[in-house]
């Protein structure tokens, strides 16, 4: 029992690392840019859902579910991820790449400090998704949020799926990612492009930051830790792929969680980056191979 | 003083007299604390000019920095707090422990591209902070360890404030010498072909590992001597200096200064300590401003605050050795330079070459002839070393080929030139031809290509300011100035025209006159026809013919797969 | 710039910085300075803010201006910061003690700089090595880990009657220190800890951990973590039906760390402390807090009133006639203070604060009542 227990906390966490893995590969798929602020958007998330909570606390006198807060959570992140792509990014888009890495960890230096000195140091909650407390599922005690952040991220990246594959603005993106050159001669707006992949790609990572703000709190300080995971998820699953980042973050959850629940959690976490270099000895190009030809 | 020392000194002189003024500033007027930051700011300059080695010239975003920083300031720390062991010990063994340390993970982990090559040096970084932190009896844990002693040399004690900071900036002097030693500009160059030209580093005769790890090594050798100064100034060494803020700092740095410039090191280390002190005055909204400013100097010179220094001497010309030039080998009679058997190639299920023989002699001029996929690139890139022959033998007049690594068989006097010309954008004329001699041929050749290449006016132009027929015959230039004796040319005759054709056959006229040995891929006949001493042609991977012009012209099953090819 | 110009230049600076310190330094009647060096940005500035606002009330009226200057997390920012303060502004020798980070890792950096330089520096780090090292600069006013995990063991094992304690640390300067002096305390009152393991701050789900802690029959969770990391391990103990005793560090005593957690599931914690001041009723202690409540907009920890008392006690120093460095030091050492939370004596080695509470949460709020004071704790056994 304890084993099924176990395998639905990794999954849920899991899943919330995913939608945040997910994001940075829209980015990365919409640019071939690393944006390193990603964490620092996920955390941005967190934050303007304790901040929505605060203001309809004054509206409203009951405690409101967190999902009335996820449309506006994804509303306001997405226009974060605007201006992270019109100040960090289009300005410099025609320079070498390594130049975004510093612009972006620039952008995050003032969101981790900006909320710091707004909001300070204290960890932080909002409510649950559709409740809290747990129920039991076939002997399983699960946690209502961890059923919650599943079943919202399935819906996220289902969404996402249909979007990109169903409709003729994914069609683009692809397009665009797949060869930007070809893209413009067919008449594809470049700039638009870049700007929807941030958008969707920093919404992904605000709604990871709800999701993990009440389950697991979260401080003005949490980017870099995320950042380092949805690399390692990215990177390891296959650069650019969608479903490598997928099951990057997973791989990540699973040592957290299981492994760590076998031996400990300091063990866990190097165990974690032994299998990584031993993945990319075996398989250089990650676990799916590389889906996206680096331009830089 | 030579002419060109005074030029070179009236060409730093902005930069002397800044560093003069700064000498000036940090020994009479800075107060301790100004010169604390300097110190700190040297020891970063050291720090940064190895990072700018494997990022910045061999262009591999290593994320492993901080952990040789990290590594160099334990060593240090813990030799000098736990066992006394004095700076003479310590300094040398933080260097030689981040470097030996580069060496055993650099040789599986360089060969990864790009992010999987950053991922590998995070995760080693990331295990040495869980090391730090949990190996609590050696490390001290997270607290860290107290009591790093000052740095003593005999009775020599270099106290905090004017001498630290005079030995921390002498030792950024020696790294910065290091550094342009190790830069000289014919290595810079071959960076730049190793960063900007991939396919072709072989045809240099670059040893694109090798000089990978020479840079992963120089980088960590910095990265641990600058650790362990740092450790010496803080008396106190923890896992921050392991963390990833150390290693954010160091790429920070790196990108705001420049990334290939020993000024760039110096400007981004100095600027990037002071900043945040600057700041202060803000209370807890001084990082905010930080960021702010680092934002708007990405954005506005993305290319790094060096980039408005004039170049410097280490971004000079390559100096050419004045060795003359010595005669050609002109053979008497002609023999094999080039002979392969049997040789058969598949990728997945297209049989790209099959039981393929072939000799080529001195002097020879082969065309090699076939419709597009009969396998003549494969066949070259199996020449070349580049491709592996499933079966058969490719052995030149002083190597076995297949078992040679491509660099090894330019090296050996096999050049080729590609189906788009492989130059770095940056390089000028002259330095890549220069290159390609240092690298591939010992004797200096340079001038007599240059002649015959018809070069000699745009020798100073950069690769990526010629026209397409400029640099096709740059290439060829490229690949004699190795003085090779095969010389494989890749559609050479693509996209020139008629008079540039006339221009490239008369220059391979020339050199086979001499006894080269060429194998000229083409479809063009009119170019081929008049040029060829022999013809051989490929269909799906055999050769079906092989001799004089004339007879392979009128063999049928070259005209049917040939001129089948034509009417498509 | 032409050699002439540059020593012009040159010259010209150094006239004008002799001019501006010609003009300052005169005047005797300048207050002394009282620099605070706390992190105010960074993981830990929660518990630095605390300390800056601690002291800036105590600073309040005395004359002397609050000076705030970040040392963030690392030991590099730190040393910045002293240098900045004793080299910059107005005459080092105003400065009479300094207002230290609580960052154990920090102290180790500064103690070097505080003797070399000779000013008194008070602080609230627990971090037991910074009292050890010999040091005649360092006076803490926070009990430090010998005096908190003692009363923290002995609340667990005599009270509670645990004797099967599972121990679980931050793997931080705070975490590591304190997990020392809670092993060998344990172990000394014969309730070794039957699980002690390490957990790194950015470790989300605590389930393969607490089910640890269930299969070795733990009769006690002691937890020696910082806020966040607490209160998941609170809550997903008690979702998970884990309900043993747990007695934690002194984070949970924040109220910022009970904000994160219903009473309900508050319900059988315990915490030590040096102080807890919302709980307390006496009527000197109801003005700090509420003092504090209305200056800051949140609520005082005890560090924020330790660092009060501490700045209270130099305010008594000087006070009684000690207006340089070695005055104040010598008064810390040799004089005691009757402070909000408790009496401060030095034992001779700079430990100024041998007092600790536990405080439990009855599962209905989340202040937390004082269920024991431990008096006089020397850290042995």
């Amino acid at each position: 029992m304890l084993v099924a227990q176990l395998a639905l906390n990794a999954v849920a966490l899991g899943a919330a690392y995913a939608l945040v893995a997910i994001g940075f590969v829209l980015v990365l798929n919409a640019t071939t840019a690393v944006n390193f602020a990603h964490g620092e958007s996920v955390v941005a998330g967190g934050f303007i859902a304790v901040a929505l909570t605060g203001v309809a606390s004054g509206i409203w006198p009951s405690s409101l579910p967190g999902i009335i807060f996820l449309p506006g959570v994804l509303l306001l992140t997405a226009l974060l991820g605007l201006a992270i792509a019109s100040l960090a990014y289009l300005p410099i888009r025609n320079k070498p790449p390594v130049s975004v890495f510093v612009t972006t960890i620039a952008f995050g230096i003032i969101v981790t400090n900006g909320l710091n000195a707004g909001f300070g140091a204290a960890p932080r909650t909002v409510p649950a998704l559709l409740g809290s407390g747990t129920v039991e599922i076939f002997g399983i005690t699960a946690s209502r949020q961890s059923l919650a952040i599943i079943a919202t991220a399935t819906l996220l990246i289902g969404m996402l799926a249909i979007l990109l594959q169903r409709t003729q603005l994914g069609r683009k993106f692809r397009a665009s990612a797949q060869d930007p050159e070809m893209a413009r001669a067919l008449g594809i707006r470049l700039t638009r492009i870049t700007l929807l992949g941030f958008a969707l790609g920093t919404a992904f990572a605000g709604a990871a930051g709800l999701l993990l703000a009440h389950q697991f709190f979260i401080t003005p300080f949490d980017g870099v830790g995320l950042i380092l995971k949805a690399y390692v998820a990215v990177v390891i699953g296959g650069w650019g792929s969608l479903r490598g980042a997928t099951l990057g973050a997973m791989l990540i959850a699973t040592f957290e969680v299981a492994v760590a629940s076998v031996s400990s959690q300091s063990l866990a976490e190097g165990l974690l980056y032994i299998a990584v270099l031993l993945v990319l000895l075996i398989r250089p190009e990650g676990i799916f191979g590389e889906t996206q030809r680096l331009r830089a | 003083m030579s002419p060109d020392r005074t030029e070179l000194i009236q060409r730093q002189s902005p930069l002397l007299a800044g560093g003069g003024a700064l000498v000036v500033y940090a020994m009479f007027i800075a107060s301790s604390y100004d010169q604390r930051l300097l110190t700190i700011s040297g020891i970063y300059v050291i720090m940064v000019l190895g990072y700018q080695f494997i990022f910045g010239h061999a262009g591999a975003l290593s994320l492993a920095q901080g952990a040789f920083f990290g590594v160099g300031a334990y060593v240090t720390g813990i030799l000098g707090s736990q066992l006394g062991a004095g700076f003479l010990a310590t300094f040398p063994a933080s260097i030689a422990i981040a470097a030996g340390l580069a060496l055993i993970v650099g040789i599986p982990v360089l060969r990864l591209a790009s992010h999987y090559f950053a991922l590998a040096t995070l995760a080693l970084s990331q295990l040495l902070l869980l090391l730090a932190i949990n190996w609590e009896p050696v490390t001290g844990g997270a607290n860290g360890l107290p009591g790093v002693p000052p740095i003593q040399i005999g009775d020599l004690r270099i106290d905090r404030g004017v001498p630290q900071l005079a030995f921390v900036w002498g030792l950024a002097g020696v790294a910065i010498l290091i550094a342009s030693r190790q830069l000289r500009p014919i290595r810079v160059a071959m960076f730049t072909v190793m960063r900007e030209s991939p396919l072709a580093v072989p045809a240099f005769g670059i040893d694109a590992g090798l000089l990978r790890l020479r840079a992963f090594l120089l980088s960590a050798a910095f990265g641990g001597a600058a650790g362990a100064l740092f450790v010496h100034t803080n008396r106190v060494v923890s896992p921050e200096t392991l963390g990833f803020g150390t290693m954010v700092t160091c790429l920070t740095m790196t990108v705001v200064g420049g990334r290939f410039r020993i000024s760039g090191a110096i400007i981004g280390a100095l600027l990037l300590t002071h900043l945040p002190e600057w700041f202060r005055g803000f209370d807890e909204y001084y990082l905010v401003m930080v960021g702010v400013l680092l934002l708007a100097m990405v954005i506005f010179v993305p290319d790094g605050l060096a980039s408005f220094l004039k170049d410097s001497s280490w971004a000079g010309q390559i100096r050419t050795r004045a060795r003359p030039a010595e005669p050609t080998d002109v053979l008497d009679a002609a023999k094999p330079t080039l002979n392969i058997t049997n040789v058969s190639k598949r990728y997945g299920g297209i049989q790209a070459l099959d039981r393929v023989g072939m000799s080529i002699e001195t002097g020879e001029i082969v065309g090699l002839i076939g419709p597009n996929g009969a396998g003549k690139t494969t066949l070259a890139n199996i020449i070349t070393g580049i491709d592996r022959a499933d079966s058969g033998s490719s052995k030149s007049a002083h190597i076995d080929l297949a078992a040679a690594t491509p660099t090894a068989i330019a090296r050996n006097g096999i050049a080729r030139t590609f189906q788009t010309p492989q130059l770095p954008n940056e390089l000028t004329v002259r330095t890549a031809i220069e290159v390609a001699a240092a690298n591939n041929g010992g004797h200096c050749l340079t001038d007599t290509v240059i002649t015959s290449c018809q070069l000699i006016n745009i020798l100073d132009a950069p690769c990526g300011t010629l026209p397409h027929g400029v640099r096709r015959r740059v290439e060829i230039a490229r690949a004699l100035a190795g003085q090779p004796h095969l010389l494989i040319l890749d559609e050479p005759a693509a996209g020139l025209a008629p008079d540039e054709q006339t221009v490239v056959a008369e220059i391979l006229r020339a050199h086979a006159a001499k006894g080269l040995a060429i194998l000229v891929i083409d479809h063009n006949i009119d170019f081929l026809q008049p040029l060829a001493t022999r013809l051989a042609c490929l269909d799906s991977g055999r050769l079906i013919a092989d001799g004089s012009v004339a007879d392979v012209l009128a063999d049928d099953a070259v005209l049917t797969a040939y001129f089948g090819i034509l009417r498509q | 710039m032409s050699v002439n110009a540059c020593r012009f230049t040159t010259a010209a600076v150094i006239t004008a910085i002799l001019l501006l310190t010609d003009l300052q330094s005169p005047s005797v009647a300048e207050p002394p300075r009282i620099p605070v060096l706390v992190p105010i940005t960074g993981f830990l500035s929660l518990e630095g803010t605390s300390q800056r606002n601690g002291a800036a009330l105590a600073l309040e009226g005395s004359g002397i201006a609050l000076e705030v200057d970040d040392t963030a997390t690392s030991p590099e920012v730190a040393i910045n910061a002293f240098e900045r303060t004793i080299t910059s502004g107005r005459a080092r020798d105003d400065i009479v003690a300094i207002v230290a980070p609580m960052l154990g890792t920090q102290m180790l950096a500064l103690v070097p700089l505080a003797d070399e330089f000779a000013v008194p520096m008070i602080t609230i780090s627990g971090t037991a090595r910074i009292t050890e090292l010999g040091s005649p600069n360092v006076f803490r006013f926070f009990p430090g880990d010998a005096v908190v995990k003692a009363a923290h063991a002995r609340y667990a094992v005599k009270e509670l009657g645990v004797t099967r304690p599972a121990v679980l640390f931050q793997t931080t300067a705070y975490g590591q220190s304190g997990r020392t002096e809670l092993d060998r305390n344990l172990t000394g009152l014969n309730a070794p800890p039957v699980l002690s393991e390490g957990l790194d701050v950015s470790v989300k789900d605590m389930l393969p951990i607490l089910s640890k802690v269930r299969e070795t029959r733990a009769d006690a969770l002691l937890l020696h973590l910082h806020a966040g990391p607490s209160a998941l391990v609170i809550r997903q103990a008690r979702a998970m039906g884990l309900d043993i005793p747990i007695v934690a560090g002194s984070a949970m005593h924040q109220p910022e760390t009970a904000a994160l957690l219903e009473p309900s599931e508050l319900a059988g914690v315990c915490a030590e402390s040096g102080a807890s001041p919302i709980s307390e009723s006496d009527p000197a202690m109801r003005a700090f807090v509420e003092h504090y409540r209305d200056t800051f907009d949140r609520e005082p920890d005890a560090f924020a009133l330790a660092q009060y008392d501490g700045v209270k006690m130099l305010l008594a120093a000087i006070g009684s006639g000690a207006h340089d460095a070695a005055a104040i030091r010598d008064y810390l050492k040799t004089n005691s203070y009757n402070g909000l939370a408790m009496r401060y004596e030095s034992d001779g080695k700079g430990n100024m604060a041998h007092s600790a509470v536990i405080l439990c949460y009855d599962g209905n709020g989340r202040v937390p009542a004082i269920v024991k004071r431990y008096n006089n704790i020397t850290g042995a056994l």
